[in-house]
């Protein structure tokens, strides 16, 4: 067994007794030994900790909780009610503007709400026309591709 | 408040009386509850002054939440995963310097106490001492990263088992022991880490 090994098993036997193999070991090598002390010193202090007994609920507790909770549920949820609709308000009304405000400032021509496809194309034979291609002259044919396009 | 005791189908019949608005009922749940509650806020936050006003906020939540509860785990887990998350998020929070008794010994003393932890008095620890093995531990744990904290706070203090913890935490049974076997590694390592820089 390496050191890896020995102090993995010391790590995992936590508290419990180690095998033979691992205790020789220990008094063969100075730092695992360390490593184990240290285990020892650690499992003694979560003992002393886990020994210190946590307090008492003091007197009333229980009534003092319901009271509160009596309370809570006749303004508090009310209020907390009203609150998140309200925020939730908030967050409506700011979302619409934000979507208001952008339909504003976005640009009213573009690929999208620019001239139609079809407008384009005409548009594009429409070029073409004044100018001849260089390969193929006229591109006549697109108009036929265009229902109701401008004809010349 | 009545009597603290109650059988499973009593326990039962007072949640589902809680999940109708029965805030009386609740008071039932609480005073059954409130001892194990106060040992997990107690365990994990280490702030005596503040332990019963986290374990009414525990509850105050609990109760808050209370329509949620499905009846799938127990409602001692349920409620002790919301004690735990609790004093989690208040950890985070609230990360306050606390009086340390082992910073404030001596060298001396400090070695004659890790002497004494490892082969313990047979009559125990007195008081003084205690409060410094446990100050040591505390302040290793506050260095320690929260899972690790929380794991080993629960283990080794709240006395958990491993499947308890997994219920808790939801997190697999073979996921818990290898992150307990990480977390002690790992603390052990620091010990050995904080000892050199105290060199």
């Amino acid at each position: 067994m390496d050191c890896k090994e020995i102090r993995d098993l010391v790590a995992e036997r936590w508290g419990e007794e180690l095998p033979a193999e691992v205790r020789e070991h220990l008094s063969k090598c100075a730092g695992c030994e360390v490593f184990w002390r240290n285990a020892r010193f650690l499992q003694a202090g979560f003992r002393a900790w886990a020994a210190e007994t946590p307090p008492e609920a003091s007197f009333g507790f229980a009534a003092r909780l319901v009271r509160r909770l009596q309370v809570w549920e006749t303004t508090g949820a009310r209020s907390e009610f009203f609150e998140t609709v309200g925020r939730r308000f908030v967050y409506a009304t700011l979302a619409l503007t934000l979507a208001l405000l952008l339909s504003l400032a976005l640009p009213t021509s573009g690929p999208v709400r620019g001239v139609a496809g079809a407008d384009f194309l005409g548009l594009q034979s429409h070029s073409q026309a004044s100018q001849p291609d260089v390969v193929g002259g006229d591109s006549g044919d697109t108009h036929d591709l265009i229902p109701g396009g401008p004809t010349e | 408040m009545a009597r603290s005791e109650f059988d499973v189908s009593q326990e039962v019949e007072c949640i589902r009386r809680v999940q109708k608005g029965d805030g009386e009922a609740f008071g039932l749940l609480v005073a059954k509850y409130q001892q194990r509650i106060l040992s997990i806020v107690f365990h994990l936050v280490r702030r005596r002054d503040e332990v019963e006003d986290l374990a009414q906020e525990v509850f105050f939540k609990a109760f808050r939440a209370i329509r949620s509860y499905n009846f799938q785990s127990s409602f001692a887990t349920w409620l002790s995963r919301i004690a735990v998350n609790h004093c989690y998020d208040y950890l985070r929070k609230v990360r306050a310097s606390r009086v340390s008794y082992y910073s404030e010994m001596t060298e001396e003393s400090a070695h004659e106490l890790e002497r004494k932890a490892e082969n313990p008095p047979p009559q125990g620890w007195d008081h003084a001492e205690r409060l410094a093995l446990r100050d040591f531990v505390a302040r290793l744990l506050d260095r320690a990263p929260e899972d690790d904290r929380l794991i080993l706070s629960l283990k080794e203090l709240e006395d958990y088992s491993v499947e308890e913890i997994a219920d808790l935490l939801k997190l697999k049974t073979s996921t818990v022991k290898v992150r307990l076997h990480r977390a002690r590694k790992r603390m052990l390592e620091d010990l050995e880490r904080w000892r050199q820089e105290g060199k």
